[in-house]
């Protein structure tokens, strides 16, 4: 691509640019785009471009206010992408304040920081998670899906991306400032270079030779994404709310991109086990499913469940538990075809490519540690 | 196979047994040609089609009355240029003409040709032809001029390929020459075939400006039998397989029927079944076009064959072997399903799509690609006929009360009411069996006694009528 090509987005801060999505989103910015890109992030060490590239970063707690008015106003963004958001880990009191005064309070903050600067457009990394209750399926999902709150949505960190999710959704040309237009980006299955959880577990499965058992029938399907497509549907989302911004009418409402959600998947939703195993192969497992022994859902259900009674008898969390087993059966995969047609998505990178370069990229991270 | 082995292999398989007496005994077409109004050449024609073909004789015959007859001769004719094509004792100089000229050759009244060589298996029909062009005169012309076309591709494709064929005898290269190969000899009479459904009013005229649905059930057809055929071609020397593909494997042709290099050719098949399976969800799309009954059927029994061979030929050795088809109880219960609706053909798609992604092997190149395939056609099929309903799902999580579940009351509920329904019938039980007569203080008494015996026995009665026991 030419950089004539190339679009323009003005001015972009990414926040969270440090961590495993928002890096990728940087990296796009500066290969796809034409744009001035700043970062904020609590750290910024890791994963930061090359001075060369010419990124500002800032360190920022984004729940302080006064701290985020501060850089926006130094930056004056026209874009923003917000992705910064803990990992989705643990199901303690800490846990829980943590997600939410990041993903909640912290969202807020950012939005009270583009209205007071003259933000264009703000586009919200939210999580196809929303609309499942971790239990029931999802079978071929799309937006008319409602989101599962309060009491029947069991994991919290679900619950605090929605509620950030609908804080930035009503942001969306608000009396306190008409001009914003916000927009909300539901991944589904985030894998790629960077990650630390999905693979990385995966991984340890195989190494720790477990990868002998699968639970269910393996005929429920889940959408994984590669990283490189979410941060591409992000940065298609940010092109469209700038555009709409410039036009003077209101698009219609099946055009509208401001205001509203899309799922994000790699467009081809796999066999749980299917993924797992091609993960393995990837990894070097030269194994069929010859050794594979089948254990049926319900018995899993069992195991999972003397496995909580062990842990909770010697005071730790359990390693393996019952929403372990319901994960691994539980059919979840979304129809994007809204963000087809309106923010015109495509994934970039096909799933098996993105599995390759993500087992990879793992791989050589566990290399580089063990050689520490 | 032998009249013993045969009752062997049903008493070892009583589905495929039960899917045959199905098929025969409740298959009942929409339409039946009635032979008694049929005229000399009529009859001719379907005399040769039933020789000719063994497939498609059946479905045709149970076509809608207003297609009956042309495509039954779209079919004869294209069985006629097939059969010139085939015949490697005609001279290419001779055949060239013959088949870009054929389109005309079925104008002239009284036209035969008797040049085919004596082996060749449908020499008869071109022995015969003049029957078939007595028919084909009487046509509505709308629908001859679609079959006078198609003719008219078919034939110079035909000459094409039969000229290259002199200088080339190394078969297919490119996907894209595959492809081209596949539209010639399939994608052709698909294209046929949908105008023809279209002029008759039997099908959605949408499916004319989506020429590439057409496009993809001829596809999805040939590819199938390129894949199944490949032991009969390759001993009669000729090779369909894309070397774009193969080349990924091996470095020549024949190393693929090399019996150590199996697992190296069952990745190369596999490669090619996934390069096939990518038009299902286009086929499953055409079939929604259909509105006739009967038209539905001819399209459908085919396309079911094909994926239930695909699912076959995944990741089986015996295709470099030897010819595999699919059991005769396996096509009965697939006509069977293949003659109701869109929703269960959707449903052999799905289930073979399912078996597929089971035979599937982590050690394949194309594992996962396959696997997302598979999803791809069970997607496709969901968009169509949809399990979830978002409106539902609100309306249930609003209303948590209406939800079936089973929570520790339900469950308490349910076991109490089991014993009251258990204690109830007891209860009349003794009571029909004291009405009927029963010496009920019998009983109690032996019960009595058997726990001590407290009931002092009233002074013994005689001549009780009824019954002492139960």
């Amino acid at each position: 691509m030419s950089s004539e090509a190339k679009p323009s987005l003005g001015s972009v801060l990414v926040i969270g640019g440090c961590g495993f999505l928002g890096h990728h989103v940087v990296r796009l910015l500066l290969r796809d785009y034409t744009c001035s890109v700043s970062v904020i992030d609590l750290r910024c060490t890791r994963n930061r471009r090359p001075d060369p590239d010419g990124v500002s970063y800032f360190e920022a707690d984004i729940t302080d206010l006064d701290r985020l008015e501060a850089i926006f106003s130094q930056v004056k963004p026209d874009v923003v992408i917000h992705t910064a958001s803990p990992p989705a880990q643990g199901n303690d009191k800490v846990s829980h304040a943590l997600f939410k005064k990041v993903n909640v309070d912290g969202t807020a903050a950012v939005i009270k920081a583009c209205q007071k600067t003259g933000v264009k457009a703000l586009v919200y990394t939210s999580s196809a998670s929303v609309v499942s209750d971790n239990s029931s399926d999802l079978i071929n999902a799309d937006e008319r899906w409602p989101t599962v709150r309060g009491k029947d949505q069991t994991e919290y960190y679900s619950e605090t991306k929605a509620a950030a999710e609908e804080l930035v959704l009503a942001s969306n040309r608000a009396a306190e400032a008409p001009k914003l237009l916000t927009c909300a980006i539901r991944p589904s299955g985030i894998m790629g270079e960077g990650d630390t959880m999905v693979l990385y577990h995966l991984i340890n499965v195989y190494r720790q030779g477990r990868d002998n058992v699968q639970v269910g029938n393996n005929d429920n399907l889940f959408d994984f994404t590669y990283v490189e497509n979410v941060a591409h549907a992000h940065l298609l989302a940010a092109r469209a709310l700038l555009l709409t911004a410039a036009s003077k009418t209101i698009p219609l409402d099946h055009e509208r991109v401001d205001g509203e959600a899309f799922f994000i998947t790699n467009d081809s939703p796999v066999y749980f086990w299917d993924f797992a195993r091609a993960v393995w192969a990837a990894a070097g497992s030269p194994r069929g499913t010859e050794h594979v022994r089948v254990l049926p859902r319900s018995v899993g259900m069992v195991l999972g469940f003397l496995s909580e009674c062990f842990f909770w008898a010697i005071g730790k969390p359990p390693t393996f538990n019952r929403q372990r087993i319901v994960y691994s059966c539980m059919t979840r995969y979304y129809d994007i075809s809204k963000a087809k047609r309106r923010l015109g998505y495509k994934p970039l990178v096909p799933l098996d490519e993105g599995v390759r370069r993500a087992v990879k990229w793992t791989l050589e991270q566990q290399e580089k540690s063990k050689a520490q | 196979m032998g009249l013993a082995q045969q009752a062997i292999y049903f008493l070892l398989h009583p589905n495929q047994l039960r899917a045959i007496i199905q098929w025969k005994v409740w298959h009942e077409p929409v339409h039946r040609r009635d032979p008694s109004k049929e005229t000399p050449t009529e009859k001719s024609c379907f005399h040769y089609l039933n020789l000719t073909s063994r497939s498609f004789a059946a479905v045709i015959q149970e076509l809608n009355p207003e297609l009956l007859m042309p495509i039954c001769l779209f079919y004869l004719v294209l069985r006629g240029l097939d059969t010139i094509e085939d015949d490697m004792t005609i001279d290419i100089k001779e055949k060239e003409p013959l088949l870009r000229g054929f389109h005309e050759l079925m104008e002239k009244d009284g036209w035969t040709f008797n040049g085919n060589g004596p082996n060749e298996k449908d020499r008869d029909l071109l022995v015969h032809f003049d029957d078939v062009i007595a028919e084909l005169k009487k046509v509505k012309k709308p629908y001859y001029e679609i079959i006078k076309d198609i003719t008219i591709k078919m034939g110079n494709g035909m000459a094409d390929y039969a000229l290259n064929a002199e200088h080339n005898a190394n078969g297919v290269n490119t996907i894209a020459d595959y492809e081209l190969y596949c539209h010639y000899v399939a994608g052709l009479v698909g294209e046929g075939l949908t105008r023809l459904f279209v002029a008759s009013n039997l099908a959605n005229p949408k499916l004319l400006d989506r020429m590439e649905l057409t496009e993809s059930m001829g596809q999805f057809l040939q590819k199938t039998n390129i894949i199944r055929d490949v032991h009969e071609d390759w001993q009669d020397g000729r090779r369909f397989w894309p070397k774009e593909i193969w080349s990924q494997y091996f470095d020549k042709w024949d190393d693929l029927f090399a019996p150590e290099n199996r697992e190296k050719a069952l990745q190369c098949s596999s490669h090619m079944v996934l390069n096939a399976l990518k038009h299902a969800e286009e086929c499953l799309f055409y079939m929604a076009g259909i509105r006739d009954q009967s038209v539905f059927n001819f399209v459908a029994i085919p396309q079911s064959m094909a994926i239930a061979t695909l699912e076959l030929v995944f990741r089986n050795p015996a295709i470099f072997e030897r010819n595999v088809k699919i059991t005769k109880g396996d096509a009965c219960q697939l006509m069977t399903e293949s003659t109701q609706n869109l929703r269960v053909v959707c449903d052999v798609f799905r289930r073979y799509a399912r078996r597929i992604h089971k035979k599937n092997d982590p050690r394949d190149p194309n594992y996962l690609a396959i696997s997302a395939q598979c999803g791809k056609i069970e997607q496709f099929i969901e968009s169509i006929f949809p399990t979830q309903d978002p409106k539902k799902i609100a309306a249930d999580r609003r209303h948590p009360n209406d939800q079936p579940g089973m929570d520790t009351m339900d469950a308490i509920y349910l076991v109490m009411s089991c014993v009251a329904i258990m204690i109830l019938v007891g209860v009349s039980m003794v009571g029909v069996a004291w009405l009927m007569g029963a010496n009920m203080e019998k009983m109690v008494r032996g019960l009595d006694q058997a726990l001590g015996g407290s009931v002092r026995s009233p002074a013994p009665i005689a001549n009780v009528p009824g019954r002492d026991e139960l």
